[in-house]
């Protein structure tokens, strides 16, 4: 036997291991059904858009942003994120909010937000003249 | 039409070169000529080409989709040149013609050293190939007309004197939620204006414009360097693919060397650059977010880091005439996974597939590109294997080699493994969003720790350690001043730096000990033989580089803080007093002005704030302090003039006519817009808009308004403020044609307005401080210092 396969081996053992007990832990999901959100209460990435007509809320003493997520389905979700505004939240066509659901409602860490103007050139397909 | 004819034809000569490349491997005598003059001729197409979109975006020629989609006539000339590569279609071409330049240095290296030029340009004819399809008028093609595909251009970039003609209504939309109006252009639209003796060019005056945060001069030279480094990704891959074409695995290793090490060193470059752009503008307060985009072009780096490794024990047992030398299969291997992951890079920032995922990510580029890319990735992995595998049988006959357990190969060898693992956990972190998975930062942090201390603590035994066998007692001897110095390191750094996390603590010994070995070896070169200091530097940088990540990420402290005006408070020891904010840009920009004492020393930290132009949306630019201990950070995240916030509940809603908000137990009604004048508006004259609102409390009912006005050109919020509840609300953004409005609605303590209280402003204010960042920045300057003495040593000894 090569020393070079034990010395190798051994690294690449401890280590895909150790990856693979560690992604399980660290693993978030993709989640585009609320239902399932509200339902089983884990740490998500929860995509959807936002509900223009219940518009939004900035407390600016507790810091937190509070604003509805609808799902391809229809069902709302109200999201409560402990920060500011994120850039481009008014022009956001998706976003994706990481957190979990619990008493009534989704406690965000982080909003990412999908615009259409970064890298899209068209409004809507929704246009009408 | 130029552009794209360009293109083609240098798909074509690239393509021709290719072949008559491969048939002069094959035993042709006449092609060599015909392949050379094709390459050359491609790579003046490219440069030509290059350059007249250059030209196209200087001179604001909107009638090509790509210079109206990412510049606009507003620009500095600086910005203007990077919109060069801010879209899809531009970073294709500057790859493209990246590469087509680093080919032409490529081709007179290679006709230099025997039958390498035949076999290493033919295969990166092939690459040029594949980047020029890409950008040919099928696919993301950057000279596109704007008409070829529908688009809706905003009415504000059409010339006004146009909007009278007849035809321009059938083509006139509006978006009912955004209230903008759109002239949708497509080849009706075209051929209209065509007939009425209308150019396209003066039909459209203004592009969109290019994102306001890559309007910064990091962005200028981030881009170029990082495709600098991708574009030489591609020449250990020919370079390997040669040697499998040859059968012949002797001369490649030292030929390829300073080609790999220099592209190691600009793609590592490039990527910090990013990350210095991120640091100062982004303003979450970090340089590395371990983001799928950043890791995707991390990935390639590690893997050529450590292919430099195991080619050096290729060479040096070469050198001791053991045939081809050790790790020769390695070595193709990851010669060849260098470019495979650039492209893998490509394919997952470009086809959409991380959409949810990353911030820079582009949106999906249709099929037809997603599955382009699959074959181009396709294609390269299945030449890189299936070279492999056939020359597997000959590739083990021609290696054998044995070494003790004490050497400095398998010392190399751990390590270029240890980097391996590195590579493939950010890989397959990187590649979850493709399976709807995705890992938490904490992921790659957790694992990345004990593997740094490995590699670490590799980099200064390898170099204790000698070739092919050392004694024991030999490596304790000379180890002496190392392991001193390194423990009394590490023990001040636990004393004085109060670092008392045992991973931190073993990092740091590790680091530590690559500093001290290297130090020790690179004090003895500086007086002898200078050229061999690169790889010293580079380590050292390297472990600089890490001691400073441990500074600013594991003792980073952040705090999010409210600033009032004219107050001062302590944070992290420095004394900070918001002072107020001053409008810079024609009153564009707003700096927000805070003073710093810092032990008796003054400073002034302005981060900005802005709305801007190009999505509406609110910008925020971070400030930071410098020091030569530690940065202090302040991310700015709102604020409020006095006029709402005193003491009781602020809130901001957005309503739509008609509609009705919850606030605090009062019911807040948007019961009608006031219409603004319209000619009054246009003409500039006064005028007013806003709504009528009906608030409701405890039974009763109040009917007020608020609105803004315009006199004399001045915009002014009048509020309304209903004393019996003390409830205040001042309209802030209206959009008239939805006639959706938002409002700030401000609730004073026991429900009585505070009038006579004095006006707060207050700054929100995210603030950090990030110890020893500047160790990050010394060290990433140090490894490119580094990797460009080790190339110019390698270039000399590569002719040999």
């Amino acid at each position: 036997m090569k020393s070079k396969y034990i010395f190798g081996g051994v690294i690449v053992t401890v280590f895909l291991s150790l990856m693979i007990y560690l992604f399980t832990q660290s693993n978030i999901q993709y989640e585009s059904d609320f239902q399932k959100i509200m339902e089983k209460e884990r740490v998500v990435k929860a995509t959807g858009s936002w509900v223009k007509e219940k518009s939004y809320k900035i407390d600016n003493e507790n810091r937190t942003f509070t604003f509805y997520l609808t799902d391809d389905k229809g069902h709302q979700m109200k999201v409560v994120y402990d920060g500011s505004i994120p850039n481009n939240f008014e022009i956001a066509t998706s976003m994706v909010v990481t957190g979990q659901y619990k008493d009534g409602y989704f406690h965000a860490k982080d909003i990412l937000t999908k615009c259409p103007s970064k890298y899209q050139d068209q409004p809507s397909e929704s246009a009408s003249s | 039409m130029a552009g794209s004819i360009l293109l083609t034809l240098a798909l074509v000569f690239s393509l021709f070169s290719m072949i008559m490349y491969f048939f002069t491997f094959r035993g042709s005598k006449n092609t060599i000529n015909l392949a050379r003059i094709s390459y050359h001729g491609m790579a003046m197409l490219v440069i030509v080409a290059s350059a007249y979109l250059l030209y196209l975006i200087l001179s604001h020629q909107y009638q090509f989709k790509y210079v109206y989609s990412y510049s606009n006539s507003d620009l500095p000339l600086g910005f203007l040149i990077s919109t060069f590569w801010a879209g899809q279609e531009g970073s294709f071409m500057l790859w493209l013609l990246l590469t087509s330049i680093i080919g032409v240095f490529l081709q007179s290296y290679t006709s230099k050293r025997g039958d390498l030029e035949q076999r290493v340009m033919s295969v990166f004819a092939l690459a040029t190939t594949f980047l020029l399809a890409m950008v040919s008028p099928v696919l993301k093609n950057p000279f596109e007309y704007i008409w070829i595909h529908p688009i809706f251009l905003d009415i504000k970039s059409i010339a006004p004197a146009f909007l009278n003609l007849p035809f321009i209504q059938n083509f006139l939309f509006s978006d009912p939620s955004s209230g903008q109006n759109f002239v949708k252009m497509n080849t009706d639209l075209y051929s209209a204006l065509t007939t009425a003796g209308i150019s396209v060019n003066d039909f459209i005056i203004h592009g969109k414009g290019l994102n306001p945060l890559l309007q910064n001069f990091w962005m200028q030279i981030h881009p170029p360097i990082l495709f600098i480094g991708f574009s030489m990704a591609t020449v250990p891959f020919a370079f390997a693919i040669a040697a499998l074409m040859k059968d012949d695995y002797k001369d490649w290793v030292r030929q390829s060397f300073p080609w790999v090490a220099a592209g190691a060193g600009i793609l590592g470059l490039g990527i910090m650059l990013g990350g210095y752009w991120a640091y100062g503008i982004l303003g979450w307060g970090g340089y590395w977010a371990w983001d799928p985009v950043e890791n995707s072009s991390l990935v390639p780096w590690i893997v050529s880091v450590a292919a430099i490794h195991t080619m050096l024990v290729q060479r040096k047992t070469q050198a001791k005439g053991d045939g081809i030398g050790k790790f020769a299969k390695t070595n193709l291997i990851l010669s060849i996974m260098v470019y495979v992951l650039v492209i893998y890079s490509t394919f997952l920032t470009r086809s959409g597939i991380l959409g949810d995922a990353s911030v820079h990510s582009f949106v999906d580029p249709g099929t037809v590109v997603y599955l382009f890319l699959v074959i181009f990735i396709s294609t390269f992995i299945l030449l890189g294997v299936g070279m492999i595998a056939f020359r597997w049988k000959s590739l083990n006959e021609q290696s054998d080699y044995q070494e003790g357990l004490l050497s400095r190969e398998l010392a190399l060898f751990t390590a270029s493994v240890a980097l391996g693992a590195s590579a493939i956990i950010v890989l397959v972190g990187t590649s979850a969003p493709i399976f709807h998975q995705s890992v938490d930062t904490v992921f790659y942090n957790e694992m990345h720790v004990p593997l740094a201390i490995i590699i670490g603590l590799l980099n200064g035994l390898s170099l204790l350690l000698k070739w092919k066998h050392t004694e024991g007692n030999e490596i304790i001897k000379k180890s002496r001043f190392s392991i001193i110095a390194t423990v009394l390191f590490t023990l001040l750094v636990v004393v004085f730096g109060e670092v008392h996390n045992i991973m931190m603590i073993l990092l740091a010994f590790s680091a530590a000990f690559t500093l001290f070995v290297n130090g020790e070896i690179a004090y003895k070169i500086i007086r002898g033989n200078r050229k061999m200091l690169g790889a010293y530097i580079t380590h050292m940088a390297f472990a600089i580089f890490i001691l400073g990540v441990i500074g600013s990420s594991a003792y980073s402290e952040q705090k999010d803080i409210n600033l009032i005006k004219g107050e001062t408070q302590e944070l992290f020891g420095y004394k900070i007093k918001f002072t107020g904010y001053q409008p810079f840009q024609n009153d564009k920009k707003y700096y927000f002005n805070i003073d710093v004492e810092d032990g008796g020393k003054e400073y002034q930290i302005r981060p900005v704030m802005y709305v801007s132009d190009f999505n509406m949306g609110l910008m925020r630019e971070p400030d930071i302090l410098n020091g030569w201990i530690r940065d202090f950070y302040i991310s700015p995240s709102g604020y409020e003039d006095g006029s709402q916030a005193d003491g009781g509940h602020s809130d901001v809603i957005s309503l739509g006519e008609g509609e009705v908000a919850d606030f605090h137990g009062a019911k807040i009604m948007y019961k009608e817009f006031t219409k603004p004048d319209m000619q009054a508006m246009m003409a500039g004259n006064d005028f007013k808009m806003g709504a009528n609102l009906v608030v409701e409390k405890d039974g009763k009912t109040y009917q007020t308004e608020s609105y803004m006005q315009s006199v004399g050109g001045q915009i002014s919020y009048v509020e309304a403020d209903i004393k019996e509840i003390g409830i205040k609300l001042v309209i802030g953004k209206i959009d008239p044609m939805s006639r959706k409005a938002e409002f700030t609605v401000t609730e004073a303590e026991d429900g009585v307005s505070h009038s006579v209280k004095p006006a707060k402003e207050v700054l929100s204010v995210t603030a950090s401080i990030k110890p020893f960042v500047n160790l990050v920045w010394i060290g990433v300057l140090g490894m490119f210092v580094g990797f460009v003495l080790s190339t110019m040593r390698r270039l000399k000894e590569s002719s040999l």
